[in-house]
């Protein structure tokens, strides 16, 4: 590999109790792509994503940004790091207006608005890239699927990221939707922002992703380019069923 | 330019607005002769203030407290018994009363934070008995019979006055000044991160704001306001006992918040307002009827209010047609677009 990677995760492991959720995964993300992780439900993908954010430490492994051990950092300095997260579950701040929303990001993480005026502005900036101004007095809780998901990446922008992970960002959309989605991603991506996201839309996957890591049962089972990945003879198996299967119908 | 118009216009019914609520609370002892209704004032004022402190962290942050008589009650005693004690001067042991009161609270909820939910809330009842405890069984506090404040001539120095009226005039200065202060901090960035975490820790962590550092400075200042209203209970009353501690009283502290509207910062003021009086008018004019009933009409009006307005007086205000109507007619309040615009030509001026 050329270039370092931003992120490398080595060889972690979270157990939950007896419970292995996720079982000596390794990968790396390259800077300035947008890398996919799939898998089917359950498989670990939201736990690797927690434990790449900060919010619980793997049982074993660590993970590196821009060479820089991360393993033990807490959730909220990542923004200081210039990482930023969405939630699967969105969390909007639900009593709030949408702009008050994104104002409140704006404040904070490494380059925080100084006062009032600053942190409005980049807010009003977010809003008009992520398509949201026109809706900036509603409150959150007000509004539908994918506009708080939109809302969700918006959160996440005001606080200037270079890295950003997106956690099933299209899950609940309709195809249109979901081809907007892609479109802002795309953008976001093309204004120099790492990007490693979730989905279980394959649409979406293929269309945006240049690496795919497929994760089962806790595992990594494949990785590569979503075109190899998807003729991988393993993961057709795990999400298509095997062939006797198939014969049998 | 006619944008621009609007929005000054707005801003001077605004002004004028509220500066005669603000006359016909300055006029009132003018008016106003008797001791007992200005005593409802006085009382208004001071627990207005100190559900605003609990606001602060119940409202803002999310973070139920019942422990605010304790703080209140501490800030009592510190104040008096530096006064007792040392001969301090009162005001300078107001100060030190909320000193005092900031870090006790500060050094007892740091661990508490680490800890999510309803921790907190349990915390905070075991602080205010266990301080309510250690009172009554200490010398130097003096047990359970209390601390007395010396008596003496009218002085402003020593914040003494037989009558009511002094009292009158600084305990709505206190509330107005603290109510300023959370408004300050409600549009600052504290106050965003406080709402941050009330709506969603995990999305609070996720923009960077720590949790804990928040929510520590939110108790602190939340106790210090409450030392602040002990401090002036002290002076007013002019004798303290452990009783002001009491779990009661720190549910009382809550009312006026819950009652007003939690959510917005003129909850308590508008909450205390309402309910201060009713509980006394209920008590003066009923409790002689069949002692206790005006107890139980206290809660059924408390009942009804959480059953049919369980956001506050001000919650449903915010969203009724009264608003309307007093916005578009009596304010003139332009769109929030055109306030919007004026807000960016505003920041526009101040840069050049």
């Amino acid at each position: 590999m050329a270039e370092s990677p931003i992120i490398e995760v080595k060889n972690i492991t979270k157990r939950f109790k007896g419970l292995t959720a996720v079982k000596d995964v390794s990968f790396t993300v390259r800077e300035g792509g947008i890398t996919g992780m799939i898998g089917p439900n359950g498989a670990g993908k939201s736990t690797t994503f927690n434990m790449i954010c900060g919010y619980y430490p793997p049982t074993e492994g660590r993970i590196f940004y821009k060479g820089q051990d991360i393993t033990d950092k807490k959730a909220y300095e990542y923004t200081n790091m210039k990482i930023a997260r969405t939630f699967q579950i969105m969390k909007p701040l639900k009593n709030l207006s949408v702009l008050d929303n994104v104002v409140a990001s704006s404040y904070f993480g490494h380059a925080g608005a100084k006062n009032v005026r600053e942190a409005r502005e980049r807010a009003m900036e977010v809003l008009q890239f992520t398509g949201l101004y026109e809706k900036r007095h509603v409150l959150s809780k007000d509004m539908g699927t994918p506009d708080q998901k939109r809302l969700e990446m918006a959160r996440a922008l005001a606080t200037k990221p270079e890295m950003l992970f997106l956690d099933e960002n299209m899950a609940g959309l309709n195809p249109a939707e979901t081809e907007e989605a892609i479109r802002l991603i795309r953008r976001i991506n093309e204004s120099g922002v790492t990007i490693l996201l979730i989905e279980h839309i394959m649409q979406a996957v293929v269309s945006l992703c240049e690496e795919v890591i497929v994760l089962h049962h806790g595992e990594k089972i494949a990785d590569g380019t979503p075109q190899q990945v998807m003729n991988d003879p393993y993961v057709m198996e795990v999400y298509l069923g095997t062939k006797k299967e198939d014969t049998h119908a | 330019m006619d944008s621009k118009k609007a929005v000054h216009t707005y801003h001077r019914n605004l002004t004028i607005v509220l500066g005669l609520i603000l006359l016909v609370f300055i006029l009132i002892p003018t008016v106003v002769k008797s001791p007992y209704i200005l005593n409802i004032f006085v009382l208004v004022f001071y627990m207005s203030t100190l559900s605003m402190a609990w606001n602060l962290l119940g409202g803002m942050t999310g973070q139920n407290s019942l422990g605010h008589a304790a703080y209140m009650g501490l800030g009592a005693y510190a104040c008096c018994l530096l006064v007792v004690k040392t001969g301090a001067n009162p005001w300078i042991a107001a100060v030190f009363g909320m000193v005092v009161v900031g870090l006790v609270a500060g050094i007892v909820f740091y661990p508490c934070f680490i800890l999510r939910g309803p921790y907190f809330t349990l915390v905070s009842i075991a602080f205010g008995e266990s301080i309510r405890q250690v009172i009554i069984n200490s010398e130097f506090f003096g047990r359970a019979s209390g601390v007395g404040l010396p008596f003496g001539s009218d002085s402003w120095l020593d914040f003494r006055f037989t009558s009511k009226v002094p009292y009158y005039y600084v305990g709505l200065l206190m509330m107005i000044g603290v109510y300023l202060v959370m408004k300050k901090i409600d549009r600052s960035k504290m106050g965003f991160a406080l709402k941050t975490i009330r709506e969603d820790e995990d999305a609070a962590a996720a923009i960077g704001i720590n949790p804990t550092r928040y929510k520590i400075m939110a108790v602190v200042i939340s106790a210090m306001v409450a030392g602040l209203v002990g401090f002036f209970y002290a002076s007013y009353i002019r004798y303290i006992d452990p009783e002001l501690m009491v779990q009661a009283k720190s549910t009382e502290s809550v009312l006026p918040a819950v009652v007003g509207g939690a959510a917005y910062v003129e909850g308590p003021i508008v909450g205390g307002l309402i309910m201060i009086p009713l509980s006394e008018y209920l008590r003066a004019n009923f409790s002689s009827i069949l002692p206790g009933i005006n107890m139980l009409m206290y809660a059924v009006v408390l009942l009804a209010v959480i059953r049919f307005r369980p956001t506050g007086i001000l919650g449903w205000y915010m969203n009724s047609r009264t608003k309307n109507f007093i916005d578009q007619k009596v304010l003139k309040k332009p769109s929030l677009e055109v306030l919007e615009e004026a807000e960016l030509m505003e920041y526009q001026k101040r840069e050049v």
